[in-house]
């Protein structure tokens, strides 16, 4: 069984990380839903566990089928695009609905190991007590990207799955975000390696966010996944360009 | 009725604690040491620097009778600091612990201390006059996972503890010899260790737990932006559950049986109050915040945004996500540690500081009614 939430209010998927049960109660005031959000799954009120058939392209789904109190149960969050917005109207929802997950899920403090003494780790990596991690949230514009938000008491890991239409463009993210991963220690918050089945991953833990601003933390993630679209299609279309250039420049001779 | 004062001491604050006369505050800068600084006139200057920590001090607390400060530190040690003269002279206290100390406080009595620890375990620790030391008691076995805040009963038997496995537990820490026997608490409560009561309110972690002034009672915090008021824990208990509109809250105070606040990742103090009936609501935020910049003034900034990146700006402006605000008030960052300010003479408690990540201790003052 797997949880819904509709983001008519930001706060609906903040509560959701907190809660490790499958079923809330009530929501704390709802105010203000934004109007015209198109999306949801079933036409009936939001929060109610739906059996939504798992997607084969996440295999974590089948597992957290069995409905453990504690560890992972995905809130699979999906954006239909209705006939009425345009393309360009999703992206506001989805980096809105990521920034308001963020906001409640970046609450961090300062939490020494209980494995091992004298240790400070992140607990979103070490994942040996279950107790400490929050169920992870997964939010998905469309099938191809896709954002999963873990938290944990002292750490917190959001990866992305940039959207990659052809072949092209697919060797051109992997190339860039793999020259920004190798880079990660000027980025501080960025991870090496990205997880599995994701294209970059961000770590971050309790002294980011006593070192930096919370709300700034939130301001660079958004605007990365923002700017990475854009980076990825310029770099599609200078590739392009220069192709159809040196073609011409060739092909002149034959003229 | 809001922020009286605002120091800004460090980069960053873990935790402080104010001297009996409040002249004096220590504090942990988020490294090992203790800085103790005093009040001439306005301006404030370091006076000691206690170092005898390894890593960072997570727990003081200022004794208010006997002048005796109590650390705390991941390195699983803790020290009584004792100023003789000019100096402070620690004196370890053996804990036992095999991981961090996450929270300390004086008993209200000041004869014991309770340490709580990431080793799943609490530490009553009361002082031996024969051999001079500190020594500690262990309620192990109890906890499921690390103790995160403890707070003593005003009879100064019973303690309250809250954990990250989301219970909230209260304990019997009876020691003969340390403390007299009452006549009128039953002799199964008296033995040392003994669970009085569990509460399964929070389903997320616990935090910040207080006893009320007058011990009936009992409130902590969950991490599910929720907080939990119990009343008559020992009997009949009657819990009350308020979901809070925004961030989770880290610790709490009881300004009186019926007025409390909360801080935490809102970086602005809450006031809760329970009316005649015993019915708790939120009744609002303590700082005036400043007023949020209008919408017309939004979309020139999402506008600027836009040409700042080099989009053609094909949708409306209103639509663009715009960069979060700061949110003005005195804290800017987490608050961590709420601390009452006892006027002398006085029974109600009006003054508190605040202590957060953001390095500043704010002093604030309240009238409450009746």
């Amino acid at each position: 069984m797997v949880n819904f939430i509709s983001i008519d209010d930001g706060r609906a998927v903040g509560q959701e990380v907190h809660d490790p049960h499958p079923h809330r109660n009530q929501l704390a005031n709802p105010s203000n839903p934004c109007e015209s959000i198109p999306f949801s799954l079933t036409p009936t009120s939001p929060l109610q566990s739906t059996s939504v058939p798992p997607s084969s392209r996440s295999p974590r789904l089948n597992w957290s089928e069995q409905i453990d109190t504690g560890s992972s149960i995905y809130s699979h969050v999906l954006l239909s695009i209705s006939k009425d917005s345009t393309m360009a109207n999703t992206i506001r929802l989805y980096l809105t609905c990521i920034r308001n997950t963020l906001e409640a899920a970046m609450c961090l403090q300062n939490f020494p190991c209980q494995e091992v003494e004298r240790h400070n780790k992140p607990e979103v990596e070490l994942n040996t007590s279950p107790e400490l991690i929050m169920n992870p949230v997964l939010i998905c514009r469309n099938e191809a990207e896709k954002c999963l938000i873990e938290t944990s008491i002292n750490s917190i890991r959001i990866s992305m799955k940039v959207k990659q239409a052809d072949e092209l463009e697919n060797i051109l993210a992997k190339k860039f975000l793999r020259f920004l991963s190798m880079r990660a220690e000027a980025f501080q918050v960025l991870r090496r390696k990205p997880v599995q089945g994701y294209d970059i991953s961000f770590l971050i833990t309790n002294y980011h966010c006593e070192e930096m601003h919370k709300h700034k933390l939130i301001d660079f993630i958004v605007q990365f996944m923002e700017d990475i679209d854009k980076e990825i299609s310029e770099l599609k279309l200078s590739v392009n360009t220069r192709g159809r250039l040196v073609a011409t420049e060739f092909l002149k001779q034959f003229i | 009725m809001a922020a009286v004062a605002v120091h800004q001491f460090a980069e960053c604050i873990t935790c402080h604690a104010w001297s009996p006369d409040q002249s004096m505050v220590a504090f942990c800068p988020n490294n090992s040491e203790v800085h103790i600084y005093k009040l001439f006139g306005e301006k404030w200057e370091k006076m000691h620097v206690l170092s005898k920590h390894d890593q960072i001090v997570c727990g003081i607390d200022w004794s208010l009778k006997s002048n005796k400060l109590v650390t705390v530190s991941h390195d699983r040690n803790s020290y009584v600091w004792s100023q003789e003269g000019t100096e402070w002279v620690p004196t370890l206290v053996i804990l036992r612990l095999n991981r961090a100390a996450l929270c300390v406080q004086w008993s209200p009595k000041e004869n014991k201390f309770a340490v709580g620890s990431g080793a799943k375990s609490i530490c009553i620790c009361y002082y031996e006059q024969e051999n001079n030391w500190w020594v500690s008691k262990l309620i192990r076995k109890k906890h499921e996972s690390s103790v995160t805040n403890v707070a003593w009963h005003p009879d100064n038997i019973l303690l309250a503890t809250t954990s990250t496995d989301g219970k909230c537990r209260v304990f019997s820490t009876y020691i003969k010899g340390v403390d007299s026997k009452e006549s009128e608490s039953s002799s199964s409560d008296l033995k040392f260790g003994e669970q009085i009561a569990q509460l399964d309110l929070s389903v997320t972690w616990a935090f910040g737990v207080r006893w009320s002034p007058s011990g009936s009672i009992l409130a902590y915090a969950g991490h599910n932006s929720m907080i939990h008021f119990i009343d008559d824990v020992k009997s009949n208990p009657s819990a009350q559950s308020i979901p809070l509109r925004d961030l989770p809250l880290r610790d709490l105070l009881f300004l009186s049986d019926r007025v409390v606040v909360g801080v935490g990742f809102d970086c602005n103090p809450m006031i809760f109050t329970a009316d005649d009936t015993g019915l708790w609501s939120f009744t609002k935020f303590l700082d005036q915040r400043k007023a949020a910049p209008s919408s017309s003034r939004g979309s020139q900034l999402s506008e600027a945004f836009g040409k700042l990146y080099g989009t053609s700006k094909q949708v409306p402006s209103n639509d663009t996500v715009e960069p979060s605000k700061p949110r003005g008030g005195a804290h800017e960052n987490c608050i961590t540690c709420i601390v009452p300010l006892w006027k002398r003479g006085n029974t109600t408690l009006c003054r508190f500081s605040t202590s957060g990540l953001d390095g500043k201790v704010v002093i604030w003052e309240l009238d409450i009614p009746k």
